[in-house]
């Protein structure tokens, strides 16, 4: 698909908790397994990245430390901590809404 | 699956913690925040250099995909929960710029809440000390006295036997002790005593107590207290040891305990006091303990000593007997509840005990019981009490409800004057959320600066009154000592006042502005005449409610001082101002043999009278007004004394003084009619009156009394104190009627009052009274020598007799109570100025424009003077007009104690409301020349 999808309202959450749920990351490297996840067809605001990590962060979903880049630089890394089950209801949640919303628009007149 | 709460809990304790670091660690997060920002771009950046994309370009490119970096930190921050902070200081600063820039306003504001806060503080934290303030006892709250009550008198003390009956057979309460004042203790192992120091305040304002004469002996305040006493209260000595019931034993060895203050004062707290010999009334006592200094037990005052109650004889107060006698008044009882009694219980139970003890000894009065009362706080209000406390406190509160109204109304005034920021920032986009959290923090913050000047004002107050009422005490009295430091719930809770008054008034005007539309508070159209009228109502019930306050109260203090003022030039009806009393300081009660006291009054009154400058010397049982009354009932019936029911005489009771002859003539009262007594009628006890005249009208309306016979007192009759007989003539032949005097009270002349040849039995108590020749002040130290001539240990008080005037009740009521509002209204008509200067102030500047307009078109200056001025003067002639009609009402109030001061007292009325509006006006015209003083040109131009 060449076009970039926007993000939905209230997905990025969701999202960054998933991409750290697999490592730690810090915040360029959530970014990047996102895209890499999508294969590059969400397209993220770079900028309100950093606002939804440090509200996680201040939920408690999410930690962080610093340590060390693939480049040996100093960069602050993200690990889930409660999140692990907040991702799993937001989960089902997300799946649960997308079967209404697919059910309700593959739906033909004879069903209704 | 985690339950649900401690999911909340969890991120509730994180949230926390990083709010807390966010907010401790501020600048490292900065830092971090800075760090990762960079760092995403850079290796962004990087990227697209290993792509392919060269180094410059690719950073320009990193930078603009990210976006807004100065956005994405300001919204991290948010995200931190930091940003209300943030912006709550960021308001504190503003306004904290806004009150510095505007210091006049500031400094105004801060001022009048600080002094309301201040007096305020002050006088409840000085009337919660001495009523609502629990004693430091053990366990306050069980603590009860018990009191003789009889109806129609007030509580009185018990006899040393019924105590000791209640004591052994109540059930109901536990370790009665008890309590009483020692009178005539004195000393000849100390120095003898230097006159007090003048309390300057005191007398300054006309109160006068009788000095102890320079080198006479010097009295001991002493209490005496049951051997339980100490353990009731829980008290701990600072050294030695408290007393025991062992030592309160009849023919214990006698021991005495020091107060700290004493201890301290007379022997640097030397430890080596302990176990050494005392001589009170010469006889030696061993002294065992010391309490802690300031100790108070259960009267707010520190005696000089505490001796047990079985010495009362040896020391010579009474008699022995005086233990024993059940008609005797010994003292107060105090005790505890047991557990799960209530006060209704003891008392039932303490009357049936004392139903007991009436059947078993004819003498207790038979209609007498007993009260038990909660002891937690020291003093009772009684209902006597509470009009003069109410009426204080009521004064205090009136300046706090001005200093309010002050503030109120120059938030108000300066409301106006924002009209025109609040619109610039609402049109530039701030929140009407942020702009009322402003408005409020500015608020607040007068508040908190007058707490923070009114603490140390409240702390400044006490001690001044606690240093002033603990002067005007003589020495002889003991110390008084009372909570000198502000009450902090008094504090926070006027401080609170303030603090409502602050944002109230800080919103409402700030609301109205929110409402008004950003065009016409940017044209400033609000200061055109029509629009600004509900807010200047506002102001100007400010006004009102100040002038009117204030008036009442200097309308008051005027009326009370003038009253005072009258009483002091009262004429008596006796020569006030050439005689000098003396009060041997009760020697009967000092262990003197009657013999000896007999001798030592005829040496004492040969000394005195031999004086240069004395005229004559006399005796009587009591001096006019000096306290000390006595009472006997008379009939003119021979027969015996028609008693009621239940006993008790129903003569009229009549004052009466014990006089030698010379009396009438040392003091300038004159015989009308008859003669005065002879030396032989004294002498010989003859049955012999002499009457005023009231209770010549009064007894034989219309006939001449000379000759006519009364009949005086009772067999049974008790006496009035210790060492004097009750007066008994069954017949007593009237031989002389003195003029009318005020003997009892400066207000008003004696109903009736009896003189009574004064005997040799009747001579150990009693006053000397001297008539001199010049001032009487100046005779004090003369006196103070002759008294040690003949016996130095003998503690004697003189006061001439024109100081008497400060021991009539009315006049220390009406005293007090005028210079109490006299004070809090000259700060409040100072209040009230303030707020008249900001508010003629404020309408100046807010109708510059206006005025600018009318001068432009002719006006002369001298007009626009008077415009201002008409438009604070209505509100001030509204306010005096209330203020009066407010005051009239409470000068009929008060009438009672005006010493026949008309309470419509004109002077007061006219004078004070004349006075308060020329000052209001003039703090009004201070601001008000500046109007005159607008150039129409630059006022025009204005914004």
């Amino acid at each position: 698909m060449d076009k970039q999808l926007d993000l939905l309202q209230g997905t990025l959450d969701m999202l960054i908790l998933k991409a750290v749920s697999l490592g730690p990351l810090h915040g360029y490297g959530i970014l990047l397994r996102i895209q890499q996840i999508s294969k590059d067809r969400l397209e993220i605001q770079q900028g309100s990245l950093y606002p939804a990590l440090y509200r996680l962060e201040h939920q408690g979903w999410i930690t962080s430390e610093w340590g060390e880049s693939e480049n040996k630089r100093k960069a602050k890394y993200y690990r889930l901590a409660a999140g692990k089950r907040k991702l799993q209801t937001e989960a089902e949640k997300w799946n649960r809404m997308a079967d209404v919303i697919a059910g309700i628009l593959q739906s033909t007149p004879e069903e209704v | 699956m985690m339950p649900n709460f401690a999911v909340g809990i969890m991120t509730l304790w994180s949230r926390i913690r990083s709010w807390v670091q966010a907010m401790v660690r501020r600048s490292r997060m900065e830092r971090e925040m800075d760090a990762e920002l960079r760092f995403h771009i850079e290796a962004f950046a990087e990227d697209l250099v290993r792509s392919g994309v060269p180094r410059g370009e690719a950073q320009r490119r990193a930078r603009i995909e990210f976006g807004g970096v100065e956005r994405a930190k300001e919204e991290c921050r948010e995200a931190r929960g930091i940003h209300f902070i943030d912006s709550l200081l960021q308001d504190l600063r503003f306004g904290v710029r806004m009150l510095r820039k505007n210091l006049g306003f500031t400094a105004t504001a801060v001022l009048a809440l600080a002094l309301g806060i201040g007096v305020n503080t002050t006088v409840f934290t000085a009337f919660d000390a001495l009523t609502m303030r629990p004693r430091a006892v053990k366990d306050p709250d069980r603590l009860v006295g018990v009191y003789r009550t009889k109806e129609g008198e007030s509580r009185d003390a018990l006899s040393y036997p019924d105590y000791v009956y209640y004591r052994d057979h109540s059930k109901t309460l536990s370790d009665l002790a008890m309590f009483g004042f020692g009178m005539g203790v004195t000393t000849s192992d100390l120095p003898p005593s230097s006159p007090d120091d003048m309390p300057r305040m005191a007398s300054a304002i006309g109160f006068h107590l009788p000095q102890l004469l320079q080198g006479s002996g010097r009295p001991l305040m002493c209490f005496y207290v049951s051997g339980n006493y100490f353990r009731l209260l829980g008290a701990h000595p600072a050294a030695g040891r408290l007393f025991l019931p062992e030592d309160d034993q009849p023919g214990a060895r006698p021991v005495v305990v020091l107060s700290g203050n004493f201890w301290r004062s007379q022997f640097h707290s030397s430890p080596n006091v302990i176990g050494s010999t005392i001589h009170l009334n010469r006889v030696p006592f061993t002294i065992v303990g010391v309490t802690p200094v300031d100790y108070l037990g259960t009267l707010p005052m520190v005696p000089v000593l505490w001796a047990p109650i079985a010495v009362r004889p040896i020391l010579g107060s009474g008699t022995r007997e005086s233990l024993e006698n059940r008609s005797e008044r010994a003292g107060i009882v105090y005790g505890h509840l047991k557990a799960g009694v209530s006060l209704a219980d003891a008392e039932a139970e303490l009357n049936v005990l004392a139903s007991q003890l009436r059947a078993a000894f004819p003498e207790i009065e038979r209609n007498s019981g007993v009260s038990v009362v909660s002891e937690r706080e020291f003093a009772h209000m009684d209902s006597e009490g509470w009009p003069v406390v109410a009426a204080a406190m009521g004064a205090v509160a009136l300046l706090l409800l001005i200093a309010c109204a002050n503030v109120a109304s120059l938030l108000l005034a300066r409301a106006a004057t924002r009209r025109r920021e609040i619109g610039v920032r609402l049109s530039l986009g701030a929140t009407r959320r942020r702009l009322l959290q402003q408005l409020l923090i500015e608020s607040s913050l007068i508040a908190f600066l007058a707490g923070a000047v009114g603490l140390p004002m409240a702390s400044w107050g006490l001690h001044l009154l606690v240093a002033e009422i603990s002067s005007s005490l003589p020495s002889y009295w003991g110390s008084i000592a009372l909570q000198a430091t502000p009450d902090i719930r008094i504090f926070a809770y006027t401080v609170l006042i303030s603090l409502l008054t602050g944002v109230a008034f800080g919103l409402t005007p700030a609301l109205q502005s929110l409402k008004t539309d950003v065009n016409s508070a940017l044209k400033d159209s609000g200061s055109m005449l029509g629009e600004r009228l509900s807010k200047s109502r506002l102001r100007n019930i400010l006004i009102v409610a100040q002038v009117a306050a204030c008036l009442v109260l200097l309308i008051n203090s005027a009326l009370l001082l003038r009253g005072s003022q009258r009483a002091l030039r009262i004429e008596p009806g006796f020569d006030s101002k050439h005689v000098v009393f003396l009060e041997l300081y009760t020697p009967a009660l000092s262990g003197y043999s009657e013999a000896e006291l007999l001798h030592l009054g005829r040496q004492l009154r040969t000394e005195l009278g031999g004086l240069a400058g004395i005229t004559s010397v006399t005796l009587a049982s009591r001096a006019p007004f000096a306290g000390g009354n006595r009472f006997v009932p008379v009939g003119t019936a021979k027969a015996g004394p028609p008693v009621n029911d239940a006993g008790e005489d129903q003569r009229p009771a009549v004052s009466y003084s014990y006089v030698l002859p010379n009396y009438f003539e040392t003091l300038g009262i004159p015989i009308v009619r008859g003669r005065s007594f002879t030396l032989q009628e004294a002498e010989g006890e003859a049955p012999v009156a002499i009457v005023s005249e009231a209770m010549a009208r009064r007894f034989w309306p219309g006939q001449d009394p000379i000759g006519k016979r009364l009949a005086i007192g009772s067999a049974h009759g008790q006496p009035p104190f210790p060492g004097e007989t009750a007066p008994f003539f069954p017949e007593s032949e009237v031989v002389g009627v003195a003029q009318d005097v005020r003997n009892l009270s400066l207000s008003k002349v004696d109903d009736s009052y009896l003189y009574l040849p004064l005997s040799q039995s009747n001579r150990l108590m009693g006053v000397i009274l001297l008539r001199t020749k010049g001032n009487t002040s100046s005779l004090l130290t003369l006196l103070g020598g002759a008294v040690r001539r003949v016996d130095a240990n003998l503690p004697v008080l003189a006061a001439p007799l024109d100081w008497a005037v400060s021991f009539d009740p009315y006049f220390v009521i009406s005293r007090i109570g005028g210079i109490l509002s006299s004070i809090v209204g000259a700060l409040g008509l100072f209040l009230a100025c303030l707020g008249v200067y900001g508010m003629v102030g404020y309408s100046v500047v807010e109708r510059t424009h206006e005025i600018g307009i009318r001068m432009a078109l002719g006006a002369q200056r001298q007009q626009v003077l008077g415009l201002v001025l008409r438009e604070s003067a209505r509100p001030m002639l509204f306010g005096t007009v209330i203020g009066i009609a407010v005051s009239a009402a409470i000068a009929r109030l008060i009438s009672a104690i005006l010493f026949g001061l008309n309470p419509m007292d004109a002077i007061s009325f006219a004078g004070v409301s004349l006075l308060l509006i020329a000052v209001a006006l003039f703090a009004g015209w201070l601001p008000a020349r500046r109007a005159m003083q607008v150039d129409p040109m630059v006022a025009l131009r204005y914004e």
